[in-house]
Protein backbone atom coordinates (compact mmCIF):
# COMPACT_ATOMS: atom_id res chain seq x y z
CA UNK A 1 0.00 0.00 0.00
CA UNK A 2 1.27 3.17 -0.94
CA UNK A 3 1.58 6.17 1.75
CA UNK A 4 0.16 9.57 1.61
CA UNK A 5 3.62 11.00 0.91
CA UNK A 6 4.14 8.96 -1.86
CA UNK A 7 0.50 9.96 -3.25
CA UNK A 8 1.76 13.51 -3.21
CA UNK A 9 4.89 12.56 -5.13
CA UNK A 10 2.50 10.67 -7.81
CA UNK A 11 -0.02 13.07 -8.06
CA UNK A 12 1.59 15.41 -10.72
CA UNK A 13 1.61 12.06 -13.06
CA UNK A 14 -1.47 10.76 -12.05
CA UNK A 15 -3.40 14.19 -13.38
CA UNK A 16 -1.49 13.78 -16.66
CA UNK A 17 -2.22 10.41 -16.91
CA UNK A 18 1.77 9.56 -17.28
CA UNK A 19 1.08 6.79 -14.67
CA UNK A 20 1.64 2.80 -15.60
CA UNK A 21 -1.76 1.10 -15.38
CA UNK A 22 -0.17 -1.07 -12.39
CA UNK A 23 0.74 2.90 -10.59
CA UNK A 24 -2.22 3.97 -11.36
CA UNK A 25 -4.45 1.28 -9.35
CA UNK A 26 -1.95 1.48 -6.55
CA UNK A 27 -2.55 4.94 -6.37
CA UNK A 28 -6.48 4.56 -7.11
CA UNK A 29 -6.87 2.25 -4.17
CA UNK A 30 -4.90 4.36 -1.75
CA UNK A 31 -7.46 7.14 -2.94
CA UNK A 32 -10.43 5.18 -1.92
CA UNK A 33 -9.58 4.50 1.42
CA UNK A 34 -8.10 8.54 2.15
CA UNK A 35 -10.08 11.13 2.25
CA UNK A 36 -7.09 13.67 2.88
CA UNK A 37 -4.91 12.63 -0.22
CA UNK A 38 -8.70 12.53 -2.27
CA UNK A 39 -8.67 16.04 -0.92
CA UNK A 40 -5.31 16.37 -2.11
CA UNK A 41 -5.36 15.55 -5.83
CA UNK A 42 -8.47 17.46 -6.02
CA UNK A 43 -7.02 20.66 -4.71
CA UNK A 44 -4.12 20.18 -6.52
CA UNK A 45 -6.13 19.70 -10.29
CA UNK A 46 -8.06 23.10 -9.11
CA UNK A 47 -4.64 24.71 -8.43
CA UNK A 48 -3.10 23.88 -11.92
CA UNK A 49 -6.02 24.94 -13.99
CA UNK A 50 -5.89 28.23 -12.13
CA UNK A 51 -1.92 28.98 -12.73
CA UNK A 52 -2.91 30.42 -16.37
CA UNK A 53 -4.78 33.31 -14.96
CA UNK A 54 -3.11 33.40 -12.08
CA UNK A 55 -0.69 36.92 -13.42
CA UNK A 56 -4.28 38.91 -13.72
CA UNK A 57 -4.81 41.00 -16.66
CA UNK A 58 -2.38 43.75 -17.73
CA UNK A 59 -3.25 47.53 -16.93
CA UNK A 60 -4.31 50.23 -19.51
CA UNK A 61 -0.93 51.60 -19.24
CA UNK A 62 0.91 48.21 -20.69
CA UNK A 63 -1.91 47.55 -23.17
CA UNK A 64 -1.06 51.06 -24.73
CA UNK A 65 2.39 50.66 -24.84
CA UNK A 66 2.42 47.31 -26.34
CA UNK A 67 -0.59 48.84 -29.13
CA UNK A 68 1.68 51.95 -29.66
CA UNK A 69 4.77 50.01 -30.11
CA UNK A 70 2.81 47.31 -32.64
CA UNK A 71 1.62 50.35 -34.79
CA UNK A 72 5.16 51.81 -34.68
CA UNK A 73 6.56 49.26 -36.20
CA UNK A 74 4.01 49.16 -38.76
CA UNK A 75 4.99 52.83 -39.43
CA UNK A 76 8.52 52.60 -39.69
CA UNK A 77 10.27 51.75 -42.89
CA UNK A 78 11.64 48.50 -43.76
CA UNK A 79 15.22 47.64 -42.97
CA UNK B 1 -5.26 26.83 -19.34
CA UNK B 2 -6.49 30.59 -20.52
CA UNK B 3 -7.46 29.35 -23.64
CA UNK B 4 -8.62 30.73 -27.56
CA UNK B 5 -12.43 30.32 -26.12
CA UNK B 6 -12.58 34.06 -24.06
CA UNK B 7 -11.20 35.90 -27.16
CA UNK B 8 -13.07 36.59 -30.94
CA UNK B 9 -10.05 34.51 -32.78
CA UNK B 10 -11.44 36.07 -36.29
CA UNK B 11 -11.70 39.65 -35.18
CA UNK B 12 -8.04 39.08 -34.13
CA UNK B 13 -6.84 37.51 -37.25
CA UNK B 14 -8.55 40.42 -39.26
CA UNK B 15 -6.92 43.00 -37.78
CA UNK B 16 -9.46 44.48 -35.22
CA UNK B 17 -7.61 46.64 -32.97
CA UNK B 18 -10.31 46.21 -29.84
CA UNK B 19 -9.90 42.63 -30.52
CA UNK B 20 -5.88 42.94 -29.90
CA UNK B 21 -5.81 44.78 -27.36
CA UNK B 22 -8.04 42.55 -25.67
CA UNK B 23 -5.59 39.62 -26.48
CA UNK B 24 -2.84 41.68 -25.00
CA UNK B 25 -4.71 42.54 -21.81
CA UNK B 26 -5.34 38.63 -21.44
CA UNK B 27 -2.04 37.17 -22.02
CA UNK B 28 0.95 40.29 -21.87
CA UNK B 29 1.66 39.54 -17.85
CA UNK B 30 1.46 36.20 -18.19
CA UNK B 31 3.86 36.03 -21.58
CA UNK B 32 6.46 39.07 -18.94
CA UNK B 33 6.22 36.16 -16.16
CA UNK B 34 7.82 33.59 -18.80
CA UNK B 35 10.25 35.71 -20.31
CA UNK B 36 10.97 36.81 -16.79
CA UNK B 37 11.87 33.53 -15.87
CA UNK B 38 14.09 32.71 -18.53
CA UNK B 39 16.45 36.52 -19.18
CA UNK B 40 15.61 38.32 -16.38
CA UNK B 41 12.92 41.14 -15.14
CA UNK B 42 15.47 43.09 -16.91
CA UNK B 43 15.60 41.85 -20.34
CA UNK B 44 11.72 40.55 -20.02
CA UNK B 45 9.76 44.11 -20.97
CA UNK B 46 12.05 44.19 -24.12
CA UNK B 47 11.49 40.60 -25.19
CA UNK B 48 7.90 40.57 -24.89
CA UNK B 49 7.25 43.72 -26.71
CA UNK B 50 9.44 42.59 -29.41
CA UNK B 51 7.21 39.51 -29.60
CA UNK B 52 3.87 41.44 -29.52
CA UNK B 53 5.23 42.88 -32.49
CA UNK B 54 6.08 39.20 -34.57
CA UNK B 55 3.06 38.05 -32.96
CA UNK B 56 0.45 40.65 -34.48
CA UNK B 57 2.47 40.63 -37.96
CA UNK B 58 1.68 36.88 -37.74
CA UNK B 59 -1.79 36.48 -36.83
CA UNK B 60 -2.87 35.26 -39.89
CA UNK B 61 -0.67 31.91 -39.40
CA UNK B 62 -2.39 31.15 -36.05
CA UNK B 63 -4.48 27.85 -36.96
CA UNK B 64 -5.61 27.31 -33.54
CA UNK B 65 -4.33 23.70 -33.22
CA UNK B 66 -2.74 25.25 -29.99
CA UNK B 67 -4.23 27.75 -27.49
CA UNK B 68 -3.72 31.29 -28.19
CA UNK B 69 -1.14 31.33 -24.80
CA UNK B 70 1.08 29.09 -25.95
CA UNK B 71 1.03 30.13 -29.83
CA UNK B 72 2.26 33.20 -27.78
CA UNK B 73 4.43 31.75 -25.16
CA UNK B 74 6.41 29.94 -28.19
CA UNK B 75 7.31 33.55 -30.29
CA UNK B 76 8.42 34.97 -26.43
CA UNK B 77 10.57 31.93 -26.11
CA UNK B 78 12.00 32.59 -29.77
CA UNK B 79 12.80 36.18 -28.63
CA UNK B 80 14.12 35.04 -25.57
CA UNK B 81 16.67 33.40 -27.12
CA UNK B 82 16.98 35.70 -29.33
CA UNK B 83 18.19 38.20 -26.34
CA UNK B 84 20.30 35.20 -24.86
CA UNK B 85 22.51 34.48 -28.36
CA UNK B 86 26.02 35.35 -27.08
CA UNK B 87 25.11 35.09 -23.19
CA UNK B 88 25.03 32.46 -20.69
CA UNK B 89 21.41 31.14 -19.96
CA UNK B 90 20.15 32.37 -16.44
CA UNK B 91 18.56 28.87 -15.94
CA UNK B 92 20.78 26.77 -13.82
CA UNK B 93 19.81 23.41 -11.80
CA UNK B 94 21.91 24.18 -8.74
CA UNK B 95 19.23 24.86 -6.77
CA UNK B 96 16.73 21.30 -8.11
CA UNK B 97 18.06 19.63 -4.93
CA UNK B 98 16.07 21.75 -1.54
CA UNK B 99 14.06 20.12 0.30
CA UNK B 100 10.35 19.27 -0.63
CA UNK B 101 7.95 22.55 0.11
CA UNK B 102 5.39 19.87 2.03
CA UNK B 103 7.63 17.46 3.83
CA UNK B 104 6.85 19.17 7.38
CA UNK B 105 3.06 18.04 6.31
CA UNK B 106 3.67 14.01 7.09
CA UNK B 107 4.88 11.90 10.09
CA UNK B 108 7.92 9.92 9.87
CA UNK B 109 6.18 6.88 8.81
CA UNK B 110 4.58 8.87 5.45
CA UNK B 111 1.18 9.39 6.82
CA UNK B 112 -0.36 13.01 6.84
CA UNK B 113 0.67 14.89 9.68
CA UNK B 114 -1.38 18.21 8.50
CA UNK B 115 -3.59 17.46 5.62
CA UNK B 116 -4.56 19.75 3.42
CA UNK B 117 -7.87 21.68 4.86
CA UNK B 118 -11.06 22.13 2.57
CA UNK B 119 -10.23 25.31 0.29
CA UNK B 120 -13.42 27.82 -0.16
CA UNK B 121 -12.71 28.23 -4.09
CA UNK B 122 -14.40 25.76 -5.68
CA UNK B 123 -13.85 27.17 -9.52
CA UNK B 124 -10.20 27.60 -10.83
CA UNK B 125 -10.65 31.28 -11.76
CA UNK B 126 -11.11 32.73 -8.52
CA UNK B 127 -8.88 30.62 -6.31
CA UNK B 128 -5.73 32.75 -7.30
CA UNK B 129 -7.66 35.82 -7.92
CA UNK B 130 -7.94 37.20 -4.40
CA UNK B 131 -5.85 40.28 -4.30
CA UNK B 132 -4.04 39.62 -0.51
CA UNK B 133 -2.74 35.87 -2.09
CA UNK B 134 -2.12 37.65 -5.28
CA UNK B 135 0.53 39.76 -3.51
CA UNK B 136 1.85 36.54 -1.43
CA UNK B 137 1.74 34.80 -4.93
CA UNK B 138 3.86 37.43 -6.59
CA UNK B 139 6.31 37.20 -3.71
CA UNK B 140 6.66 33.68 -3.72
CA UNK B 141 7.61 33.45 -7.48
CA UNK B 142 9.81 36.14 -7.18
CA UNK B 143 11.62 34.02 -4.35
CA UNK B 144 11.55 31.12 -6.00
CA UNK B 145 14.31 28.76 -7.32
CA UNK B 146 14.39 30.35 -11.04
CA UNK B 147 14.41 26.71 -12.78
CA UNK B 148 11.10 25.99 -10.97
CA UNK B 149 9.43 29.38 -11.85
CA UNK B 150 10.70 28.76 -15.71
CA UNK B 151 8.93 25.44 -15.67
CA UNK B 152 6.12 26.46 -13.73
CA UNK B 153 5.37 29.25 -16.12
CA UNK B 154 6.21 27.68 -19.04
CA UNK B 155 3.85 23.98 -18.32
CA UNK B 156 0.72 25.57 -16.65
CA UNK B 157 0.52 29.18 -17.80
CA UNK B 158 2.46 28.49 -21.10
CA UNK B 159 1.11 25.33 -21.78
CA UNK B 160 3.69 23.98 -23.56
CA UNK B 161 4.51 19.82 -23.86
CA UNK B 162 7.30 18.53 -21.46
CA UNK B 163 9.69 17.66 -24.57
CA UNK B 164 9.54 21.76 -25.68
CA UNK B 165 10.28 22.46 -21.90
CA UNK B 166 13.37 20.26 -21.93
CA UNK B 167 14.57 21.24 -25.27
CA UNK B 168 14.06 25.16 -24.47
CA UNK B 169 15.70 24.96 -20.93
CA UNK B 170 18.29 22.13 -21.64
CA UNK B 171 16.81 20.01 -18.68
CA UNK B 172 16.19 16.26 -18.64
CA UNK B 173 12.30 15.05 -18.56
CA UNK B 174 12.88 13.66 -15.33
CA UNK B 175 14.62 17.00 -13.78
CA UNK B 176 11.81 19.37 -15.27
CA UNK B 177 9.10 17.02 -13.20
CA UNK B 178 10.56 17.29 -10.21
CA UNK B 179 11.10 21.21 -10.88
CA UNK B 180 7.56 21.19 -11.75
CA UNK B 181 6.26 19.33 -8.84
CA UNK B 182 8.32 21.60 -6.58
CA UNK B 183 7.31 24.75 -8.16
CA UNK B 184 3.21 23.05 -7.47
CA UNK B 185 3.82 22.07 -4.00
CA UNK B 186 5.05 25.73 -3.03
CA UNK B 187 1.76 26.98 -4.44
CA UNK B 188 -0.08 24.55 -3.34
CA UNK B 189 1.27 24.89 0.24
CA UNK B 190 0.70 29.01 0.12
CA UNK B 191 -2.67 28.42 -1.22
CA UNK B 192 -3.06 25.86 1.77
CA UNK B 193 -1.88 28.12 4.63
CA UNK B 194 -3.84 31.29 3.20
CA UNK B 195 -7.49 29.36 3.04
CA UNK B 196 -6.87 28.18 6.43
CA UNK B 197 -5.45 31.65 8.21
CA UNK B 198 -6.40 34.27 5.75
CA UNK B 199 -2.59 35.34 5.73
CA UNK B 200 0.65 33.92 3.90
Amino acid sequence: MLKCREIVEHADALLAAELTPIQRLSVRTHLLICRHCRRYVRQLRQLIRSVAAMHGPASDAQVQQVVTAVKNSKAAPAP
Amino acid sequence: MAGNDSLDLAALQRGDEVAFAGAVRLHHRALLAVASAIVGADDAEEAVQNSWIKAHAALGQFEGRSTLRTWLTRIVINECRMLLRGRRPTISLDEATVGHPLADRFTANGHWNKPPIPWHEDTPDGLLMEQELEQCLQRLLATMPEQQRAVLELRDSGGLEFAEICNELTVSASNARVLLHRARSQLFKLVDQYQETGEC
